[in-house]
């Protein structure tokens, strides 16, 4: 490879859910400068103005199909908070479970589906591990690729029976949620997890029971169980960190190494009167700010978010504006120009931190801090091994992905118990004017809405997602986003199938598809601006 | 063997997360027992970059027998009919629809916003989209209503949002075993195997519908959705209640009403303040009747449905 600076444009990366462009230079190798642009945009908040208040029940979670529970998760708590409803346990209970078991659904699905595959690459065919990959992982032939594509249906079973279906229901709304779940519902729910558990988690992913994986408390703790019994380095999660490591997916993917996460699960005891500030105090999961060189964890608030359009499709005022403040005005050119304008992503930022990195590996290293209430949940393994191996890397962030089945599937359990049957699931609230802020944690990370009624109709909706924060582009004073900041120091082998951008940015788990903010291409008209009272 | 290509425009991937929760037969049963080969699907290929771009430009060139393209998600385009706010493979998407389109045998058009525009083609429709061969209701869409593939078939329009696993999987099945002669499509160029019946067909709250007995707010063990919760069922084209959800339920049968999503309108009333689970009625009586029903005949059935309710149907049925 000669020390020429080579321009690499990759359109599409696919994978990532949605329409994602990266242009890269390399030199001798090596990615030295990166650019990732978001290229759909279909204008989801431009079609909830001056809509019914609960249109976004409808709609938001349509604007993701990976992480439809998600977005509605978002949009029921905005509508509580602006509506001031009552919210009565069993309706807690019931929206954390079905979120939950979205994202349980996602751990095989993005695994198989999505990353692993990337091994079978003939990039790694010198790995010793190559022949094994292939056998388990090639797409919908593989041995484990077919168990595990198949079984993630098994967990949105348990969606279907509150909301009717998966992907997309409705079943939360203010006050509670459609359904009362029965005695046989419960019953059936229990099974479908026991039936994971024992199909796929235990023999396949860890060789090991779950009661033995919660052991593991630090990095030794996990190279040691690695190294406890070939059934545990044989299994899913054994050949992929090895392998992983022989490859060196722990070189490269770095990224900024600062972090955030919304935090959530909302107890069912401490949020049943919903309020925007009473929310860090009511969640189970602890959100929050990591800063990995300061080695800080601090609490995140929503009036700390910015969004920067310096970068992207947008003609808006300079500087920073919180969500709220926002006037959406795009411009018709949408030419892609590396120096000036070049993504639909706008650029989001803390008001103190700048850019943040959003997702699995933010809530784990979030979770190991000390700024957390003594019952919320806390686990130190991801900031161990982020610390002992250097930071960040493409197999340190996947595998984050991959450990919270952990205490996904426990507070699966817990839910189970926790319902009680003969107890309302729905108050019915009075609809009223207000602003709303839900916010919840997709399985890809912090996803929020903003939401104002007036006059009994939407003023105003917006929407940051895990991957806007993510994928967004440089900001005015020139930070690079997390991926492109990520995407730094990548070895690319062959210029022409560069892999190692596919295995950066699926370490993210990119979501473009609900990523982009809303304009009308009509009038190319700006939107009302969300004024805080 | 039968090749397919599965694209994405306005999309949420939805369809695609449905297709994979799929079982008789799962998406990886479809390639090894049923001989459809994936040449790319935008969450499962192999390929990215130039590698994607290549197998376009075979399926355009005749190169790679092109004999099913599923697409998913509305055509963009906006801006001024250039279709670059969605830019796929270095270029807009929907010139890639086009030319695809022309060189495939069976065209597919999965899920609502592909069939007919869905919700990014909701009032005020920022992105200009347009599902395949329709828009909302008026035949036309983007490839314009004389459009047929090279099979001689128009658009095969699998509505939903998202459509059932089984609605594709089952029609990939039909063309894999050389039934595709027995496909037949109503007026919305729908497969009428899925779409004749009702989305009422099979409720578990049918008794209830039948003695009028209504469930007047969420939450409630009884009763059915379709008098005050806005429950579009009666009046839907879809086997919700036939062949259920994620194998185990449907909206309905959960407690929550149907939206109408396998019907062109959808979403209905575009979302206008007051309609939202909310039954719109005149005097009443419901504005929207259970297909073919009259006024008058509605008011009789529903006179002597309340006279002949036993008690049972006003307590609990769905009981812990």
């Amino acid at each position: 490879m000669s020390a020429q600076l080579q321009t690499l444009d990759i359109s599409p990366v696919g994978r990532v859910e949605g329409d994602l462009d990266v242009r890269v230079d390399i030199k001798d190798g090596i990615v030295v400068n990166a650019w990732t642009s978001a290229e759909l945009f279909r204008g989801f908040e431009v079609i909830l103005r001056d809509k019914d208040p609960q249109a976004g029940l409808v709609v938001t979670p349509r604007a993701c199909g990976i992480c439809g529970a998600s977005h509605l998760t978002c949009a029921a708590w905005a509508l509580d908070t602006a509506w001031g409803t009552e919210v009565p346990r069993n309706g807690i209970i019931a929206r954390n479970l079905g979120q939950l078991a979205e994202s349980l659904q996602s751990l095989p699905r993005h695994h198989y589906g999505l990353f692993m595959i990337d091994m079978v690459n003939k990039n790694y065919q010198k790995s010793p591990f190559y022949e094994e990959a292939v056998k388990r992982w090639s797409p919908f032939t593989g041995s484990n690729y077919e168990i595990g594509v198949t079984i993630s249906g098994r967990p949105v079973e348990i969606y279907a029976m509150l909301g009717g279906q998966w992907p997309h229901s409705s079943y939360m709304v203010p006050g509670g949620v459609m359904c009362s779940p029965t005695l046989s519902d419960v019953t059936r729910a229990w099974s479908i997890l026991e039936h994971f558990r024992s199909n796929w988690i235990e023999p396949i992913w860890l060789g090991c029971s779950i009661e033995r994986y919660e052991e593991i408390q630090t990095y030794d703790d996990f190279i040691a169980w690695l190294d406890e019994r070939p059934e545990h380095a044989n299994s899913d999660l054994g050949m992929m960190w090895r392998m992983g490591i022989d490859v060196g997916l722990d070189k490269f993917g770095k990224g900024l190494g600062k972090f955030v996460s919304w935090g959530y699960l909302p107890h069912e005891d401490k949020y049943n009167k919903p309020t925007i500030d009473g929310r860090n105090a009511a969640v189970q999961m602890p959100g929050g700010v990591f800063d990995g060189a300061a080695d800080t964890h601090k609490l995140m608030d929503q009036m700390f978010t910015r969004e920067d359009t310096t970068h992207s499709w947008y003609d808006e005022e300079e500087g920073v504006v919180h969500p709220f403040d926002r006037t959406t005005n795009p411009i018709d050119n949408n030419a892609q120009d590396f120096a000036g304008k070049y993504s639909w992503a706008t650029a989001v930022a803390h008001a103190e931190h700048g850019h943040l990195e959003a997702g699995p590996l933010a809530r784990e290293l979030i979770y190991g801090g000390g700024h957390m209430e003594d019952w919320q949940h806390k686990d130190g393994l991801l900031l161990d091994m982020y610390k002992k191996m250097g930071g960040a890397s493409v197999l340190l962030r996947h595998f984050a992905r991959m450990h919270e089945f952990k205490y996904i599937y426990r507070q699966m359990e817990r839910c189970l118990r926790e319902f009680r049957l003969d107890e309302p699931f729905y108050i019915k609230p009075q609809e009223q004017d207000g602003q709303g802020w839900g916010a919840t944690e997709a399985i890809r990370g912090a996803l929020c809405h903003w939401i104002d009624v007036q006059n009994g109709k939407i003023k105003n909706y917006q929407i940051i997602a895990p991957t806007t924060w993510n994928v967004g582009p440089r900001t005015g004073e020139e930070e690079r986003g997390p991926i492109e900041e990520a995407l730094i120091g990548t070895p690319i082998a062959d210029p022409t199938d560069p892999v190692e951008v596919g295995h950066v940015a699926r370490s993210y788990d990119s979501c473009l598809v609900c990523t982009v903010h809303a304009h009308d291409a009509k009038t190319g008209k700006e939107l009302s601006r969300f004024k805080t009272s | 063997m039968a090749n397919l290509l599965w694209l994405q425009g306005g999309a949420c991937s939805g369809n695609t997360m449905s297709f994979l929760n799929a079982e008789e037969p799962s998406a990886c049963d479809l390639v090894t027992d049923f001989g459809i080969n994936i040449l790319w699907q935008p969450s499962l290929g192999m390929e990215l970059g130039d590698g994607v771009q290549q197998i376009l430009k075979d399926c355009i060139s005749g190169a790679t027998k092109l004999d099913i393209f599923v697409f998913e998600g509305s055509v963009v385009n906006a801006p001024n009919g250039t279709g670059e706010w969605n830019r796929f493979a270095g270029r807009p998407m929907k010139d890639w629809v086009r030319e695809l389109s022309a060189a495939a045998d069976i065209v597919v058009a999965l899920g609502d916003c592909a069939t007919w525009g869905g919700i990014p083609a909701t009032a005020p429709n920022p992105t200009d989209s347009q599902g395949l061969q329709f828009l909302k209701r008026d035949n036309g869409g983007f490839l314009g209503t004389d459009f047929k593939a090279k099979s001689g078939l128009p658009v095969i329009n699998i509505p939903g949002c998202p459509a059932h696993p089984d609605w594709v999987t089952q029609i990939l099945v039909a063309v894999a075993t050389g039934r595709a002669g027995d496909l037949a499509l109503d007026e919305f160029q729908r497969p009428k195997t899925f779409f004749q019946s009702f989305t009422q067909t099979g409720c578990t709250r049918n008794m209830h519908f039948a003695y009028k007995v209504s469930a007047t707010e969420f939450g409630q063990r009884k009763g059915c959705l379709f008098y005050d919760l806005g429950c579009r069922g009666p009046m839907t084209h879809s086997p919700c209640n036939r062949i259920l959800w994620n194998r185990v339920s449907s909206k309905t049968r959960a407690g929550m009403p149907c939206l109408g999503c396998t019907e062109p309108e959808f979403p209905f009333f575009d979302l206008a303040p007051g309609t939202v689970f909310k039954t719109q009625t005149v005097m009443g009586v419901p504005k929207d009747l259970p297909e073919g029903v009259n006024k008058k005949g509605y008011v009789k059935l529903t006179g002597a449905a309340k006279a002949a309710m036993p008690e049972w149907a006003e307590e609990d049925i769905f009981v812990v």
